[in-house]
């Protein structure tokens, strides 16, 4: 075994991509290694924002492989004088030999008798460092970005021009010790031109550090040397290490991690030697509201707030510097940043608060949400008439709940008129609960407008999951709801909707936010009235009256398409087999877009009780598949029980009959419905549905579709494959 | 260093490395990008090496004067380098100690920002450069211009030029800055950027400019279209005017968001056939390359 290190020098890579660089780094080459007969063992991947690193055991050489020729059969090999044919000298000669040398051998165990002509083909193994050049380039051919650019370079495996996610300046290829060869070339008018690397031995330290000897190339000769050595040009390799020092550094400014702050992630990824560093916030800012200094800090500058007593007075940073002394200048100049937006934000934030936010609702007329549909004020009064439907006509909300949930409706949107909103997007709908706590105003309108835009993510447990106590809850998610719904119905309306990966309204976003807000968060009681998305889509729809262009109805059966077809991503998303999903949304009552919250228990039990019994429902799904292509669709599901003529339809009735009443949780009746199988397979295999007798014919039918039917109310069983 | 200290660093610095220091374009532009130096000579084979200061006109950034950080119009020192040679970000960073910015004492970082300008059809990878947390500079390494794939790839490197030169003198307030050894920045410009800002945001006429819109668009049609050809630097200089008379409407707060997107597409229809007509082939176009010599 020898070990391979390979190291790709870059120009910044951004942080968000390299966990996911490094993951593939280590897969790619382990594929294309086992590929190229070199098994890789031990693959490490390293990384910093300019360089990613592998590291691997490799065999010297690739083994000596045999590989198997068939030929002919020994009957057309030779004719009746037992002379080679021409077949024979033909398949031979295209394998090198002679006839002779060729071996005889049945391919067949069960039939010894017939044997073929076989030529066995060896081919010996090629040193390591002879395969790894073809390795490298598809290794870096097999990297994915999410953004990848030209960088006008040249590649000489036959594929030619090489895009990459960042310019690569030098790299680091060795097996042994050895260097593999390998060169990038640039390409000039679409051919290739002169090298502009040479994978080589020499590695680079961080760009500044040590002062006055940074840049200067390092000789290498193993992972262990690079790690031995790039410490001491600044270049911490393991983002474990990087981690870890930047907590150091977080405790050493006196910053509690008490948030899980995504940006402390990002920072491990942003530099290569992390020193972490505290500035001041004047205290004339510290009692802005927390969300404008967090959004400040963390949003704009990626610094971590610092709260003492209560308020945010500090910030720490990252830098990619050695820290200690020097980090005076550097906190100067960061200050001096966060300072100035902070003053913007204080001015805003002094100005939006001279009028009362209620106020505001008017301006919102001079507010285009889309020049088709209106105005924001528009907007939030077909919001309220939507809570109001959900209120009076579909007794989904108590009347506090509908109360609140009317005004925080009417609310939701008026801070789109501050000067907050508007230097500070991200802000709205917190602006406004901000503003309306300011006031005074109730904890449940407070909470609604503030998340109204949530969920915007279909993880569950993801904001504004935790959020909300009781009917806040209801409250929050009508008006959610509405204003989703609002917007879906009118660009729908006016035939605004999604096409292929162009979203520029974020309609599919609204819509899984829609599901999510029926999922996770419109927690109904037993007994109480739960959403039906159908229902609330007619009056969303409705709300618009005849400004759109499309006839409702057309809009709305588009958007229930849309909104089933975002159900079954959610719920694929969320791990549920899609085999399954599609079974469950193929029910045809009850209707998932009526309830929502009930087709995710369904599948729930579906995915259960088959995991329990996989066999069975394997055996039904094929049996169901073969009912369905008899019946079609709409076919009656009456028998005659004196029609009843074999012993197999007889039990299959029986069985049916049995289970037809049967009421109780999904899981028990599913676990009920899978005994039906050896009557179903046993009906199949005995008997001729499609007999001559139309009376026969017709009763069978009718028994196949009553089985069937027994199902539809829960899951269409057909759509389970046989794998998943 | 003073701001005109800071620019004759920049020329000579870029001089001295070959580039042709060329003159801001005197039409009003949102961004150096737009100097046909930029947006034209990008296209096509030929090398190309250029630096230039470029004030950029942005009405919606307009604050009257008030604001200590945000202007109508602001200063670019745009550099062109096409092809980005390998050492482009060491080169960089060599006019950042020019200046007198020690990177060894600073945190200097070359962080994730890409560019687009979908009024132009041009696109680009590449990073803001954070100077102790400060945007200083935007570096892009240009993928698209006028919706034509580039070939080789340029290297465009643009420093905000008031920035630099606050970081540089440690103040807060634009207006602050010591533009020469005796006069300050605001003596200079804050009167026109109250008057810049009151004209865009209270006086202009928006149906005028919505005319004058839909005739720069025309002429510039009809000026690239011109039988005999050899006319796109003229259609150009339509598209980057009506480019600006569209800044004025949305700063007015007179371009709804479905009209923005279609305005914006017509813009970048004449900006992308004027780049087709730039790197037609001499031959068929009677222009192009050889046109400009």
């Amino acid at each position: 075994m020898a070990e391979f290190l390979l190291e790709i020098g870059c120009e910044e890579i951004p942080a968000s991509w390299l966990p996911g660089l490094g993951a593939q780094l280590r897969e790619r080459f382990s594929e294309i290694a086992g590929r190229e007969v070199l098994p890789a063992s031990h693959v490490r991947v390293l990384w910093t924002p300019r360089r990613l690193v592998l590291a691997a055991e490799l065999p010297e050489r690739q083994a000596d492989q045999e590989s198997v020729v068939w030929g002919p059969s020994l009957k057309l090999a030779q004719d009746q004088a037992g002379q080679w044919t021409g077949a024979a000298q033909g398949f031979a000669r295209k394998n090198g030999t002679t006839p002779e040398a060729l071996q005889l051998a049945a391919k067949d165990a069960a039939a010894p008798e017939e044997r073929y002509l076989r030529f066995i083909r060896k081919t010996t193994g090629r040193p390591a460092m002879d395969v790894l050049p073809s390795m490298l380039a598809a290794t870096l051919r097999s990297l994915s970005f999410p953004k990848r650019m030209n960088w006008d370079a040249w590649l000489d495996d036959g594929k030619g021009a090489f895009a990459f996610g960042r310019p690569i300046r030098w790299i680091v290829a060795l097996l042994a010790g050895q260097v593999v060869p390998f060169t990038i070339y640039a390409s000039t008018a679409g051919a290739k031109a002169g090298a502009i690397l040479h994978a080589g031995d020499e590695t680079r330290g961080h760009r500044f550090l040590p002062r006055g000897a940074a840049g200067g190339p390092i000789r290498v000769a193993s992972l262990a040397d690079l790690q031995a050595k790039l410490p001491a040009a600044f270049v911490m390799l393991d983002p474990n290490l990087r981690s870890a020092r930047i907590g150091a550094g977080l405790a050493s400014v006196g910053a509690a991690v008490a948030k899980d702050h995504a940006v402390i992630e990002e920072w491990r990824d942003l530099v290569e030697f992390p020193s972490v560093v505290a500035g001041g916030i004047p205290a004339e800012f510290h009692s802005l509201p927390r969300e404008v200094l967090e959004t400040v800090l963390v949003h704009h500058q990626k610094y971590l707030p610092i709260v003492s007593a209560g308020s945010v007075t500090r910030f720490a940073a990252v830098t990619n510097t050695e820290g200690g002394s020097a980090a005076a200048g550097m906190v100067r100049g960061m200050e001096r940043v966060v300072v100035a937006r902070l003053r913007d934000a204080a001015f805003f934030y002094a100005e939006d608060r001279k009028r009362p936010f209620g106020d505001r609702v008017h301006d919102l007329a001079g507010v285009t949400f889309h020049h088709k549909l209106g105005s924001y004020r528009d907007k939030t009064e077909r919001m309220a008439r939507l809570v109001d439907a959900m209120g009076s006509q579909m007794g989904l909300l108590t009347k506090p709940e509908h109360e609140a949930a009317r005004e925080a409706a009417l609310l939701a949107k008026a801070d789109l008129t501050t000067l907050m909103v508007r230097e500070f997007t991200e802000l709205q709908g917190v602006m406004g609960g901000i503003y309306l706590r300011a006031e005074g105003a109730r904890e449940s309108v407070i909470t609604a407008v503030s998340c109204h835009y949530q969920p915007v993510s279909i993880e569950p447990g993801s904001a504004p999951a935790g959020r909300f106590a009781g009917s806040d809850a209801t409250i929050f998610s009508a008006v959610s709801l509405a204003d989703k719904l609002d917007t879906l119905a009118g660009y729908f309306g006016i035939g605004l909707m999604p096409t292929g990966s162009s979203d520029p309204y974020g309609l599919r976003r609204a819509a899984q936010g829609a599901i999510r807000v029926l999922l996770d968060f419109w927690k109904a009681a037993e007994g109480e009235a739960r959403p039906s998305l159908r229902r609330l889509v007619a009056a969303a729809v409705a709300g618009y009256g005849s400004t759109t262009a499309q006839p409702a109805a057309d809009t709305a059966s588009d958007l229930e398409a849309f909104l089933l077809e975002r159900l079954r991503f959610v719920l694929v998303a969320r791990d549920y087999p899609p085999d399954e999903v599609e079974a469950v949304l193929g029910a045809r009552e009850p209707d998932a877009l009526d309830d929502v919250h009930e087709s995710r228990v369904r599948l729930e039990a579906l995915h259960l009780v088959r995991s329990e019994a996989r066999e069975h429902f394997e055996g039904l799904a094929v049996a169901f598949k073969r009912a369905r292509n008899i019946l079609g669709d709409g076919a009656p599901t009456t028998t005659k029980p004196e029609l009843l003529a074999e012993p197999a339809e007889r039990a299959l009735d029986a069985a049916v009959e049995a289970l037809a009443g049967r009421n109780g949780d999904y899981e028990a009746r599913l676990r009920a419905l899978a005994t039906l199988r050896e009557p179903v397979d046993r009906f199949f295999d005995d008997v001729l549905v499609m007999a001559e007798d139309p009376q026969l014919r017709a009763n069978r039918l009718g028994l196949l579709a009553r089985t069937l039917s027994l199902f539809y109310r829960i899951a269409d069983i057909s759509k389970l494959g046989g794998q998943s | 260093m003073n701001l005109q200290d800071v620019v004759a660093t920049l020329q000579r610095y870029w001089s001295e490395r070959g580039c042709l220091i060329h003159q801001p374009w005197d039409a009003e532009v949102g961004a150096g990008t737009m100097h046909p130096e930029t947006f034209l000579r990008v296209l096509g084979p030929k090398p190309w090496k250029v630096a230039y200061v470029q004030p950029s006109r942005r009405p919606a950034d307009g604050r009257y004067g008030q604001n200590p950080n945000r202007l109508y119009k602001h200063q670019q020192f745009q550099v062109i380098l096409k092809p980005a040679p390998a050492d482009v970000q060491d080169v960089y960073l060599g006019s950042l100690v020019a200046l007198g910015i020690d990177p060894a004492a600073h945190d200097v970082r070359f962080e994730e920002d890409n560019w687009e300008s979908p009024t132009l059809g041009a696109w680009g990878i590449g990073w803001q450069v954070l100077l102790d947390g400060q945007e200083i500079t935007q570096f892009t390494y240009f993928q698209q211009a006028g919706g034509i794939d580039l070939a080789p790839i340029s290297a465009e490197i643009t420093y905000g030029l008031e920035r630099i030169t606050m970081y540089l003198q440690d103040v807060d307030d634009v207006y602050k800055l010591r533009w020469s050894n005796d006069t300050l920045y605001g003596e200079v410009r804050q009167e026109e950027e109250f008057q810049l800002s009151r004209y865009s945001f209270e006086l202009a006429d928006t149906e005028l400019h919505r005319k004058l819109f839909d005739s720069y668009l025309a002429e510039g049609w009809r000026t690239l279209q011109a039988a005999g050809g050899r006319c796109m630097l003229a259609a150009y200089d339509w598209a980057l005017k009506s480019s600006h008379a569209f800044n004025v409407l949305d700063a007015r707060g007179a371009i709804s968001v479905s009209q923005r997107a279609g305005m914006i597409l017509n813009i970048r229809k004449l900006a992308c056939a004027v780049a087709a007509a730039y790197v037609a082939p001499p031959a068929e176009a009677k222009t192009g390359e050889a046109a400009r010599g």
